[in-house]
Parts: C-alpha cells; sequence; structure tokens
C-alpha cells in the first residue's frame, strides 16, 4: 500500500529512513542513515533507568489501541523480581484489512528490531520475540535478514558490542484468528497453549510469557524508541498533542481517492487524515478502528486521533485504520456483518462474549432483513452495555462498537430498516412488514 | 437351607434381630442444611448438563470443563460442534469398546460411519519422528500439531490420541488447541479452496452477500469443507487494498471483481468440474 505524502514540513519519525517496497533494507545503509546509533550509545554509556526514564519523559504511549505509557510499562516489568524477563513486539495485526504494521516492518525492520533490542536492554529481558502473521512474507524474511546482519556486527547476540549482555530476538510467526491481536492471546499462543485471553490483573508485566515478567509492545511504539533516544525527549514530545506524542501511522481505504498510510502526528483530527487520501464530499461515514471500530458521521470528524476521546465517541484506536463509506453502503448491513465477524472470530472463553455476541448478531440481522422484535433497539443497547461490563479482553468490549455507534449516529437509517421496512441505500433487501407485526 | 430356616417363627425372630440391631446403630441422616457433612476441598457438585429453551443440549463439546476438572472425571464423547468428526475427551480404553463393530450394530449404528473414520488407525512413524525432533514437550503442542498437519494433510484423531500419550498432555487441551487456530485442520485435504476477505474495506464492496453465496452454493461455513469433501471455504486477507471488489482467492489465485452471481458460479464450478491440477483457475 501506498505511503501518502502529508503536509508540507510534517514531521516523520517512524517512517524517516522507510524506502520504497521493492528496496531491500541493507545494514550498510541503514547505519549511514542513523540506525542502531541509539542502540550503541545506550549500551556503551546508559544505564537501563536512564532509558525508561527517556520513554517516560518523551510522553511515548503504546499505539496498539489502549494508548498505556510505555514507560510506565517498561518500569512496571523492571521492577519485578526474578532474573528471567521476555519482550514481546506485537506486530501480528489482526485486522485483516489493515497492513500498518506489516508496512513498517517491512519499509524499516532495523527501527523495529533496535526498538526491540532497546525496550530489552531497558527492562533486563535476554530473549525478545517478534511476532507477526506468517502471510507477511516479506516482513518476515527483511527482519530475519536484519537480525542476522545485527548478529554478524555483533549488535546482537551473545554479549552484544562487547559488553555483557546478551540479547538474542527471534522472529514467530503466528497463525491465528482475530482475537490473537489481543496481548495475552499473543502470549498463549507464544506459549503453543489454546488462543484464549486470561485474566488481568495479573498483567503481563507481572506474569507473561511462561509466567516471567513480560512486555508486549505494539512494534509501532518499539519503532519511535530509536528517534527518541536519539533526537532527545523535548524533540519527541514537540511533535503530536499534549499527552500524546509522537507520530503514528493510519491507514485510509474504502471510497477515497488514493488509500493508503500516512504518518501524521498524535492527536490530528480524523478530517486532516481523511484529506490526505483525497476525501469527495460524499463521506457518508468513517470506520475507526477496523471491524470492532465505530461508524463516525461526518460531524464527528473534528474529532482529534486519541484513544480517549475516540472511546468517548464510541470509536476505538484499535487498528489504526479509517475505511471511508459513501451513500452506496447501507450501515445496518455494515455493522450487522461486523458483528457477525466478530462472532465468528471471538474464542467463546466467557459467556457475554460468547453468548451475547451472538445474540448481538442476530440483533442485527434481524434489523437488516427487516423483521426485527420491537423490543430489539432497546435489547441491543441492554445486552451491549452487559457485554463491554463483563468483557475479559478488547475484543469482547469492543465487538459492540459497530451497532452501538451505529445506532447512536445513523438513528434514522436504523429506524428506517426497523419500523418501514426500507433501506435507504437500497443494499439490504428488507422484508416490508411493521415491526410490531413482524416478531 | 438350615434346619433352622425350618423352624416356624424363626424369620420373625430374625428380623426382629435385625431391626433392634440396626435401632442401636448410630444415625447416618444428616439434617442439611442445619447440619453439613465436610466436603472435600477438590468437591465440584453434581455434573449436569443443560438443555436450552428450544430442547438442544447446550453443551458445545468445547471441552473447556473436562480442561478444567481437577480430578479428571469429566469425560465427554460426542460429535463435534460442527457435526463432522467424532470427538472424546477421557481414558482411550473406556472408548475402544465402544468403537467395535459389534458395538455399533448393538447401538443401533450403521457400522461404516464416516465419523469414525477419524478413528482408524495410522501410520506413526513420521508423527514418531516430530514427537523426538520436538522432544515430547507438552510446551510445543502448537509445533507438533502445525508439522503434524504438513506431514499428514490434517491432524487425524489418531495422531491427537498419540501426541496426547507421548507428551503427557491432556486430549482435550490438544483439541482445544487444534480447534482455536483455524489454520489446523481436522478434515482431509481437499482438492479446492476458496478464500474471501472479511476486511470491513471488503464488507463495504460487498463481501457479505459474497460469503454468503459461497457458505449456499458450497453448503458449509466459512472455515468449513463442502458436503462432498472438494471445497474448502477459507478466509484471506487483502490488508485493505481491494478497491473494485471484495477479495476471493480460489486456489491461489485472486479472482477478478467478484458479485454474487460469479462467487455462486465459480463454487459450483469447482464442486462439480474435475480439471487437471495445471489448468485450475
Amino acid at each position: 500500500m501506498d505511503i501518502l505524502a502529508t503536509e508540507q514540513g510534517s514531521p516523520s519519525i517512524l517512517l524517516a529512513r522507510a524506502g520504497d517496497a521493492a528496496t531491500e533494507p541493507s545494514m550498510a545503509r541503514a547505519e549511514a542513515a542513523g540506525a542502531w546509533r541509539a542502540w550503541r550509545t545506550a549500551v556503551d554509556s546508559m544505564d537501563p533507568d536512564q532509558i525508561i526514564g527517556l520513554v517516560s519523559e518523551a510522553g511515548l504511549r503504546g499505539r496498539g489501541g489502549a494508548g498505556f505509557p510505555t514507560g510506565s510499562k517498561w518500569r512496571a516489568c523492571a521492577d519485578q523480581p526474578g532474573r528471567e524477563r521476555f519482550v514481546v513486539a506485537n506486530g501480528f495485526e489482526a485486522d485483516p484489512g489493515a497492513q500498518l504494521d506489516r508496512t513498517l516492518m517491512e519499509r524499516d525492520p532495523h527501527a523495529v528490531v533496535e526498538g526491540v533490542a532497546l525496550a530489552a536492554y531497558a527492562v533486563g529481558a535476554h530473549q525478545a520475540y517478534i511476532c507477526l502473521r506468517p502471510s507477511a512474507t516479506v516482513a518476515v524474511r527483511r527482519l530475519r535478514e536484519t537480525i542476522r546482519a545485527a548478529e554478524e556486527q555483533g549488535l546482537l547476540g551473545t554479549a552484544v558490542l562487547d559488553s555483557g549482555f546478551d540479547l538474542h530476538v527471534e522472529v514467530r510467526e503466528i497463525s491465528g484468528s482475530f482475537v490473537v491481536g489481543e496481548e495475552t492471546v499473543l502470549l498463549r499462543a507464544l506459549e503453543n497453549r489454546r488462543a484464549q485471553p486470561d485474566q488481568r490483573p495479573p498483567y503481563p508485566t507481572e506474569s507473561g510469557l511462561w509466567g516471567k515478567p513480560t512486555v508486549v509492545n505494539n512494534v509501532e511504539t518499539l519503532a519511535a524508541v530509536p528517534w527518541l533516544m536519539a533526537q532527545g525527549a523535548q524533540a519527541f514530545q514537540a511533535v503530536g498533542a499534549e499527552g500524546m506524542a509522537g507520530t503514528t501511522l493510519i491507514q485510509v481505504t474504502g471510497a477515497v481517492a488514493r488509500p493508503g498510510i500516512a504518518e501524521v502526528p498524535m492527536g490530528s483530527s480524523v478530517g486532516s487524515i481523511l484529506g490526505l487520501a483525497g476525501v469527495a464530499g460524499t463521506a457518508k461515514a468513517v470506520l475507526v478502528g477496523g471491524p470492532s471500530g465505530g461508524l463516525l458521521p461526518p460531524s464527528e470528524f473534528d474529532l482529534p486521533m486519541t484513544p480517549e476521546r475516540l472511546a468517548r465517541s464510541g470509536a476505538i484506536w484499535g487498528s489504526g485504520s479509517l475505511v471511508v463509506v459513501d451513500e452506496r453502503t447501507c450501515l445496518v448491513d455494515l455493522s450487522a456483518l461486523m458483528t457477525r465477524y466478530l462472532n465468528d472470530e471471538a474464542c467463546g472463553k466467557t459467556i457475554p462474549c460468547r453468548i451475547g455476541l451472538r445474540r448481538l448478531a442476530e440483533i442485527g440481522e434481524r434489523m437488516m432483513t427487516g423483521h426485527p422484535r420491537p423490543t430489539d433497539p432497546e435489547l441491543l443497547a441492554d445486552l451491549a452495555a452487559d457485554t463491554r461490563a463483563a468483557a475479559l479482553c478488547a475484543l469482547e468490549s469492543s465487538a459492540t462498537n459497530p451497532l452501538l455507534s451505529g445506532m447512536r449516529y445513523f438513528g434514522p437509517e436504523f429506524q428506517d430498516h426497523i419500523v418501514r421496512g426500507v433501506c435507504p441505500a437500497g443494499v439490504c433487501q428488507p422484508i416490508r412488514v411493521a415491526a410490531g407485526a413482524a416478531s | 437351607m438350615s434346619l433352622m430356616d425350618r423352624m416356624p417363627g424363626w424369620g420373625i425372630v430374625r428380623g426382629v434381630a435385625f431391626g433392634v440391631a440396626q435401632m442401636l446403630r448410630p444415625k447416618v441422616t444428616v439434617q442439611y442444611p442445619e447440619e453439613q457433612y465436610p466436603i472435600a476441598p477438590r468437591h465440584r457438585g453434581r455434573l449436569l448438563l443443560l438443555y436450552d429453551e428450544f430442547g438442544t443440549l447446550k453443551c458445545e463439546t468445547c471441552f473447556q470443563c473436562a480442561a478444567a476438572c481437577p480430578v479428571e472425571c469429566i469425560d465427554m464423547g460426542g460429535v463435534d460442534t460442527k457435526s463432522r468428526f467424532h470427538v472424546h475427551w477421557g481414558p482411550a480404553e473406556q472408548y475402544a469398546e465402544r468403537r467395535e463393530e459389534s458395538a455399533l450394530r448393538r447401538s443401533g449404528r450403521p457400522v461404516a460411519d464416516r465419523t469414525f473414520d477419524a478413528w482408524q488407525g495410522i501410520d506413526l512413524a513420521p508423527l514418531e519422528i516430530i514427537l523426538d525432533e520436538e522432544e515430547r514437550s507438552p510446551r510445543r503442542l502448537l509445533r507438533i500439531l502445525e508439522r503434524t498437519q504438513e506431514s499428514y494433510g490434517n491432524l487425524p484423531v489418531a495422531a491427537i490420541q498419540h501426541i496426547s500419550h507421548a507428551t503427557g498432555a491432556w486430549y482435550s487441551e490438544i483439541y482445544g488447541i487444534a480447534t482455536s487456530y483455524p489454520h489446523l485442520r481436522f478434515e482431509p485435504p481437499t482438492a479446492h479452496e476458496i478464500a474471501i476477505c472479511r476486511c470491513p474495506t471488503c464488507m463495504v464492496l460487498g463481501s457479505g452477500r459474497v460469503a454468503a453465496a459461497l457458505q449456499a452454493a458450497l453448503a458449509t461455513e466459512i472455515g468449513g469443507i463442502s458436503p462432498d469433501g472438494r471445497v474448502r471455504l477459507s478466509t484471506a486477507d487483502c490488508g485493505g487494498a481491494s478497491r473494485d471488489g471484495p477479495l476471493v482467492i480460489a486456489d491461489g489465485h485472486p479472482q477478478p471483481v467478484m458479485t454474487v452471481a460469479r462467487a455462486t458460479e465459480l463454487a459450483t464450478h469447482l464442486r462439480t468440474v474435475h480439471l487437471p491440477a495445471e489448468r485450475q483457475v
């Protein structure tokens, strides 16, 4: 997928050194462009606490969806007793419609591997894993080549840079369903166990991989670390919004002129990101956050992209993808399909998820086919609230988003289906009967 | 019969003596809930299967209860959720008897039952090599299952049983792993595979209706195989790159713009037409 041109003067942190898709990354070129410099400085002259302090000061927050402060996560892991710890870089990218992490790992694998190394050094881990899908073959190959080249140079492996520190980074290909993107499920998959989430707390920083303290970070979070180490915390903080420093990758697809991936400062508004992809004036809604995201109407396009603000508006950060839909798309159809998809992909560990999502999908499908029961809107709100409240993992709580945000912002369109039995977009073919008579 | 038994009234004497003896023994009735008997810490109450409002069993044979049972007393046999295979959890020897032809006949089953095919013995030599290389470690079950599938083409139940024996992992645990990863399969490999992307971008472009058409034409769900065992329906990732229609991949070939009519045609074609492998589209 193409990298979108950003406005003049817009800072570039993650994709600063990115080549084009076909260029194979090489150690010599990457080092000339500044890769591994932060790693050398860190191993030569910094102690782990300094690195954690720097990351906290820079205000780096996780890009995996929840926006947890990275410095605090590393501190929590580093403070745990015991010698064995792990760092896991989550590049699994569960959303089948997103390729942000994959693109980052393909274009600049050095930044990702260096970020993983710095995280491992900061928390005192000697083993790190980068997890991604086997379908991302180019990224897998380039990451493996990068690690091999770094080992040849003595940057990774036993006694890195002639210090006493050992660090082994391994690329793991993990197949799985949508739920594997969740951190505890990913750890389970790494442990060769059944792909189901675990209750938190204890968080992975206390008891993660094989019960040992583990830092799980998105690859995008880790790729920002070398830059902020090299340029300083102040420079990093200067980019982005209050409390959300740095830049992030956002993918825009759907009814746009130029679908692609853009690197934007954190807290950019949804509308400004859509502008980069060339949205015609016909956008009816935008789906923020992938299959479990929320549908936002044009009136919400001023919303800054931060996890908190998105959550308040009924969307999520999720995979960091925006899907623009125009007048030809029926939102009842789309949200019902997404709920059905999430129900299919859920692991079924908890009852609110296993049964609640199935019932939600059935409600959505009843609306789509035009024979809803009169109590369905109420039941939907009630069931969704219960499912969210009882959620064990992020999939379960966010799976209610499509239908809830659809009902919230596009009530008239849902009402047309429920009450009048017509689909304004002409997509669904609802049976034309009044709601009262249908049940 | 002794001489005493022939004596009139002896039975009454015996009965009265028994009654008196019982009266003198301590009471065993516990006046629950006023009195409570000590319960073993591992006691989990009485196991009960629940039925839903339509009268069907709520049990989905997910084996989560068997995996959680601390005393390993939960034991299941049945057909899996998609009605494809006979599955069980519990000591193998209990089930050996039921697999015998005469036992099948007694239970009213036809003897050649396809759900029991997976039980038929397999050549364990390739599996033994895999197990040795993976050190028979229960910490490498996913890897072992992936390699088993590579070697056999699918996961035969006999292989899972053998893995359970060799690693010491419970059958329920291995079955749980095998069912929670979509790339692990019990069914033998199919001649054809159709994959459809279910990302939001493709849904906007009609992937929902195309998927419904494929499911109808193949008479299976996503992740399943058609009843004739010829075509598998699975998922693909477009990464958001679809522009004109949902991404559909048939036997490794991305298809041009897909509509409901074309999807039905494709599925029907793959189910009915035999083409040499190199000419498949």
